[in-house]
């Protein structure tokens, strides 16, 4: 053992510690190249389209991005508009990371906003303080029953999930539209039916220095903790396992009802807080405009996320903005507001197509 | 119909279901049997809501500037076959969830019809004529009730010729063996993917024609909120008839005569339970889905490889 | 004896009656000869220089334990791989076969243990399709006459318009074997066509088979492990061991102690542990009694199991694969749920709970690790806590994971039993099948186990990989576990066990001290025989 022998282990430990950190950043860009090239094309695709349409797209991309972050407003506004995205996305990410594809969102959603609406009335007169939580409760209640029902549906008599939640969702929109128009209803709402409203002091406010309600900071805490929860608890780390093999889980002696169900209340939960912070932030009340098809759009955030609790803010905000540009788009360029559904679908479909390629983009030199 | 009315008592409940069952069930009829088609394959579009908009986007504007309908029918059809081909394209694709896609391209294709169809929500658009089926009567109910049209009743005999063609022809055989199990369909050395691509293909071709009927018939024009959700809806129709042709006829004359029971009702003094009474066939479809099935095996009618792929 | 013979009765009064569905030109099926096959996979030489010959209308069985070599054999016959060296001949010529659509152009059809019908389609439905021309309308009618018609000259019927669903487990048998013989195929191939059938249906479709052979309407090569249908059923038998051939004769001139030491060899592997001579055994520390358990397809598979294992002793479950092996282990492991019968450990009922295998100690080393007891997405830390990640250390506060001391952990345990991986890091599916296995084991047995399960722990690994998971799997032995070893590599078995045991058609038919082990014996067990006349009569 020679004295040099020490300084030649330490460079190449160095140049170890380089590499690794190479391999690591470019395997990075290998998971996120597929996505950015989608993103990339289809801005393009709906240049072209716009161009079509007589406009300019270099003007119209710059304009989007104003009305999407370009000022603090329009900040908030793509913050105001992600912010139910985010609850319904983890309704269909989480019981995706065990494996099961739901798509009832919407139901769960206004499920939860009339539970909302509803606890509201035989707690006329109490304080916020009261109500709010209440109003929480209720909605995640409800939320975590409908979906949960999806989900035990499977695990007792194997019903396909994805099929199952849809039907339920049809179910609790019609009871919905049923409670809302009969025994809930507000006598003094006569063009549009909702439940009574929920009162003024009852509303949750926005954040402080900001236009936006409390609901994004639902949102946003949902999410993390939904992300802690999959990631760094035990119970994630069980459902992890339930959804990557549940051979391997059941050798290893985990629950799997137990661990299926509960997910799919909390999914159903989240779905069901969106709708309470459509009836207390926005609305007031519970009625058919909790109908704004949340439900549906968050269930391609989820996939476009890849079901990651984390993956789900940006892309919410993404969504959000595209969202938001929309009303000036329609100002500056006489575009209508359809035409942000376009670039939505068209973004969603291009990056459900690059999914495709996720795995088989190869940058790093080291055999994966 | 702002036609004189007879005072019919409770004779106008059953009229009116008739009546709704024959002129709102055609979209249903179509966009099921299209669905249809596609499960039989194995394969699921949830994007079919996206389609029919389209199809009755552009069968309005195809009939607003050809000034006939029919061009306007098979333009939406058109339009359904290449909404159809993309879905198709994009699903057979590895590693993409045919479920998310399906979503995307009921977002893209509403979202793309909003767009190109504003300028078609003023101008009248040639219709599809009505064959009066009522023409017995002397009650103007009756007569609005069997206005029917000739799209309907192509639906009408186009259901049983698929229950026929799956069952005796050789493209039927193919499709259902695809649709039961992939792996066997190979192993004869068929071309899985390429067959569901042709089975969405036709399931757009219909949904687009079925959309057509929304805008070149009833309710006759182009706006924005036309359709009401029938193409998702038509996915929960299509599992209620069991996966058949003809059943999916019944059950679409069934959710047609159901939404127009509401309002039949409400003219007699019952107001409450219309939105219950729609939500049966979803109820029923889904306790069938529970009784049919078990923790061990799922039901018998449901194409195998529709679950197989989850 | 009784049903075959009853079987070729029934077919004598066909015969005089019967044109078979022919290949223009021909009366009887085609020899078949396959001369000095061999097919190599990397490492492993899975045939060397086997031949075989099919004669007309003959049955001829093909024996062997697991890995003799005879689904190779048959799949290169098969044209799913390409022999490396050898011929195919069909009558006098030398045929290519390099895809199943070229056998079956030569009329080779083969019937998997799997059925490949369409469950929810009619018995017609399956056969058209199987066609290779079909018509733009299909007259049904006309098609399920001309099956009927078809089947009339088979001495088993299935009527064209029932579901297949509907059918019976022997019935779709026998529906394979049709479909066979209405695509015009005279040479049959069928990989141990009766596990899944009960007794009576295994009869029926074997003593149908052996009639169409006699009436020179087919010839049937079986793969087969079982004496009782080599001797009731076969003309032929050819016997392979670790890919060679080991023995051919006449199966009626073939007692069953000669098939043995075809099938097994004549001495003894070696063993190498010591095994000490005991003069009392231990109270049992696992116990299996009277288990039973469904299959997959609803079938009973475990048929009153009745088992022991004590401390420090390693019992070896002999036997060849698909008596029931894969679905006791998953019944231990809890991926099955057993119909009645009752495990106990320690003494105390037992069910493979999460609670109750820590708290006894129980660990499994099943097969196949990617696919049971690993996830392949998740880090090889990961994977080694899957144990212990709701316990302190490796959980605080009941519920946040401590993921740092699990990666340490992992760490320890990649140094300690040498699993060769990028990081600890890395997805546990980027290993090798050996470092999988090693990362299992560390998993299994770092924490010292009382019960350990063992399902053929070493398949598919290198040299290297199975000394060293031999040797951990002594040392647990020797430090008081009771290890419970399932194999179909005799070889294992004799190298590790102290005692054998022989499972058979879902039960242990044979219980012996490795020490007095009479190689023969457990050959004859293993293949269904015993010489119990009761047994024989079943």
């Amino acid at each position: 053992m020679t004295v040099s022998a020490p300084v030649v282990s330490d460079i190449a430990s160095g140049s170890r510690r380089l590499w690794a950190l190479r391999e690591r950043s470019l395997g990075w860009l290998e998971e996120l190249l597929p996505t950015l090239a989608a993103i990339l094309i289809s801005l393009l695709l709906f240049g072209v389209f716009v161009a079509l349409a007589g406009q300019s797209p270099l003007a119209v991309y710059a304009e989007m991005y104003r009305g999407a972050f370009g000022t603090w407003f329009s900040i908030q506004n793509s913050l105001l508009r992600a912010a139910p995205l985010m609850l319904t996305g983890l309704c269909t990410a989480l019981p995706a990371r065990l494996g099961m594809i739901i798509i009832g969102g919407e139901g769960a959603l206004v499920v939860g906003g009339l539970a909302a609406g509803a606890v509201t009335i035989p707690l006329h007169g109490a304080p916020p303080a009261v109500v709010i939580p209440a109003m929480m409760l209720a909605s995640m209640l409800a939320g975590g029953l409908w979906i949960g029902a999806a989900g035990a549906l499977k695990i007792l008599r194997g019903v396909n999930e994805t099929i199952s939640s849809l039907l339920l969702a049809y179910i609790g929109i019609a009871l919905f539209n049923h409670l809302v128009e009969g025994p809930l209803r507000d006598p003094a709402s006569l063009n549009k039916p909702s439940t009574p409203d929920i009162g003024e002091a009852n509303m949750l406010g926005n954040l402080p220095g900001m236009d936006v309600h409390w609901g994004l900071a639902f949102g946003v805490v949902m999410c993390l903790v939904c992300h802690l929860l999959m990631e760094h608890s035990v119970f994630g780390f069980a459902a992890r396992m339930v959804g990557g093999n549940p051979r391997a889980a059941r050798l290893s002696g985990l629950g799997v009802p137990r661990l299926v169900i509960l997910t799919c209340c909390i999914a159903g939960a989240a779905a069901g807080l969106a709708g309470m912070v459509e009836v207390a932030a926005i609305h007031g009340k519970a009625n058919a405009s909790l109908l704004a098809g949340y439900g549906y759009a968050g269930i391609l955030v989820a996939f476009l996320a890849n079901h990651s609790a984390l993956g789900i803010l940006p892309v919410a905000v993404l969504l959000g903005g595209i969202s938001a540009s929309g009303g000036l788009l329609q100002r500056t360029f006489g575009l209508p507001d359809a035409a942000v559904n376009v670039l939505q679908g068209i973004l969603f479909v291009v990056l459900l197509g690059s999914q495709t390629y996720r795995g088989r983009v190869k940058l790093r030199r080291s055999p994966r | 119909m702002s036609d004189p009315t007879v005072t019919l008592g409770l004779w106008g409940v059953p009229l009116a279901i008739l009546g709704g069952a024959l002129r709102v069930s055609a979209p249903f009829l179509f966009v099921s049997l299209g669905e249809c088609i596609t499960e039989k394959s194995g394969r699921v579009n949830l994007g079919l809501e996206g389609t029919l908009v389209m199809g009755a986007m552009s069968g309005y504007g195809a009939s607003l500037w050809s000034g006939s309908p029919w061009v306007g029918v098979a333009v939406a059809g058109a339009v359904g076959a290449a909404f159809g081909a993309l879905h198709g394209w994009l699903c057979g694709r590895p590693k993409v969830n045919d479920i998310a896609v399906g979503i995307a391209m009921m977002l893209f294709g509403i979202g793309l019809a909003f767009f190109l169809g504003k300028p078609l929500i003023q101008p009248t658009a040639p219709r599809l004529p009505a064959l009066s089926l009522g023409f017995f009567s002397d009650i103007p109910q009756v007569r609005s009730a069997l206005q029917v049209n000739a799209l309907f009743l192509a639906g009408v005999v186009l259901a049983p010729c698929l229950r026929w063609g799956l069952l005796r022809t050789r493209w039927g055989l193919i499709l259902r063996t695809v649709g039961e199990s992939a792996e066997a369909a190979r192993a004869m050395g068929y071309d899985v993917n390429r067959v569901r691509l042709w089975a969405t293909v036709a399931g757009g071709v219909l949904a687009g024609i079925g959309g057509s009927f929304l805008s070149l018939f009833y309710p006759g024009s182009y706006n924005e909120g036309l359709s009401s959700g029938q193409g998702l809806m038509a996915v929960a129709l299509v599992i209620f008839a069991r996966w058949d042709p003809v059943r999916c006829l019944y059950a679409s004359l069934l959710f047609g005569g159901a939404t127009a029971l509401g309002p039949a009702l409400q003219s007699v003094g019952v107001t409450s339970g219309y939105y219950l009474f729609n939500a049966t066939p979803y109820a029923l479809t889904l306790g069938i889905m529970i009784l049919s099935s078990s923790a061990k095996r799922t039901s018998v009618d449901l194409p195998a490889e529709l679950i197989a792929q989850r | 004896m009784t049903a075959s013979a009853a079987a070729s009765d029934a077919s004598d009064t066909d015969t005089s009656a019967i044109v078979a569905r022919v290949k223009p030109g021909s009366l009887e099926p085609p020899r078949l000869t396959a001369k000095n096959m061999s097919k190599r996979f990397g490492d492993l030489l899975a045939l060397e220089d086997v031949s075989f010959t099919l004669s007309p209308g003959s049955v001829h069985a093909l024996l062997g334990e697991n890995g003799a070599g005879k689904s190779t054999l048959v799949k290169c016959i098969m044209g799913f791989y390409r022999a490396d060296r050898g011929q195919i001949l069909v009558g006098d010529s030398e045929v290519q076969v390099s895809s199943p659509r070229d056998a079956r152009g030569l009329g080779i059809g083969m019937v998997y243990q799997h059925f490949t019908l369409v469950e929810n389609m009619t018995v017609a439905e399956n056969l058209v399709m199987a066609r290779a021309n079909l018509p733009a309308i299909l007259n049904w009618k006309a098609e399920h006459a001309a099956i009927d018609a078809f089947m009339e000259r088979m001495p088993f019927r299935i009527a064209p318009s029932r579901t297949v669903r509907q059918l019976a487990a022997g019935e779709k048998q026998k529906l394979e074997i049709l479909k066979q013989l209405y695509l015009g195929n005279r040479i049959m191939i069928l990989d141990e066509p009766t596990s899944v059938l009960t007794p009576q249906e295994a009869d029926d479709v074997l003593g149908m088979l052996r009639g169409l052979c006699q009436n020179m309407q087919l010839s049937v090569a079986m793969i087969t492990h079982k004496f009782r249908e080599v001797k009731a059923f076969a003309d032929e038998v050819t016997v392979l061991r670790r890919g060679r051939f080991a023995g051919t004769g006449r199966a009626s001139e073939l007692n069953a102690a000669q098939l043995a030491e075809m099938m097994v060899g004549a001495e003894p592997p070696a063993s190498s542990i010591t095994r000490s001579s005991r003069t009392s055994t231990p109270a049992a520390l696992l116990e299996i009694n009277a288990l039973c358990a469904n299959d997959d397809i609803g079938l009973p598979i475990l048929k009153g199991v009745q088992l022991h294992v004590s401390p420090g002793e390693i019992v070896g479950v002999a036997g060849v694969s698909g008596n029931g092996q894969d679905e006791l282990v998953e019944v231990l492991a809890g991926q099955r749920l057993p119909t009645s019968g009752q495990l106990r450990v320690n003494g105390k009922p037992y069910v493979p709970r999460r609670d109750q295998m820590r708290r006894e100690r129980v660990r499994l080393l099943p097969e196949s690790p990617l696919r049971n007891a690993c996830v392949a997405q998740m880090s090889v830390s990961e994977n080694i806590a899957f144990r212990s990640f709701d316990v302190p250390p490796f959980c605080s506060a009941g519920w946040w994971l401590e993921k740092s001391r699990m990666k340490q952990r992992a760490l320890s345990a990649i140094a300690d039993y040498s699993i060769k991986t990028q990081s600890a890091d890395a997805p546990i599916g980027s290993l090798s099948g050996g470092n999988v296995q090693r990362a299992v084991l560390a998993r299994e047995l770092s924490d010292g186990a009382a019960v350990l399960v063992a399902a053929n722990p070493c398949f598919g690994l290198d040299f290297a990989a199975v000394r060293e998971i031999h040797g951990r799997i002594v040392k647990a032995r020797e430090g008081g576990t009771a290890v419970l070893l399932v194999s179909a590599d005799l070889d294992e078995i004799f190298a590790l066990s102290d005692r054998i045991v022989v499972m058979s058609e879902g039960r242990i038919v044979y219980e012996c001290d490795a020490a007095k082990a009479d190689l023969a014996e457990i050959g004859q067990h293993m293949a269904g025989h015993s010489s119990d006349a009761t047994h024989a009569a079943e």
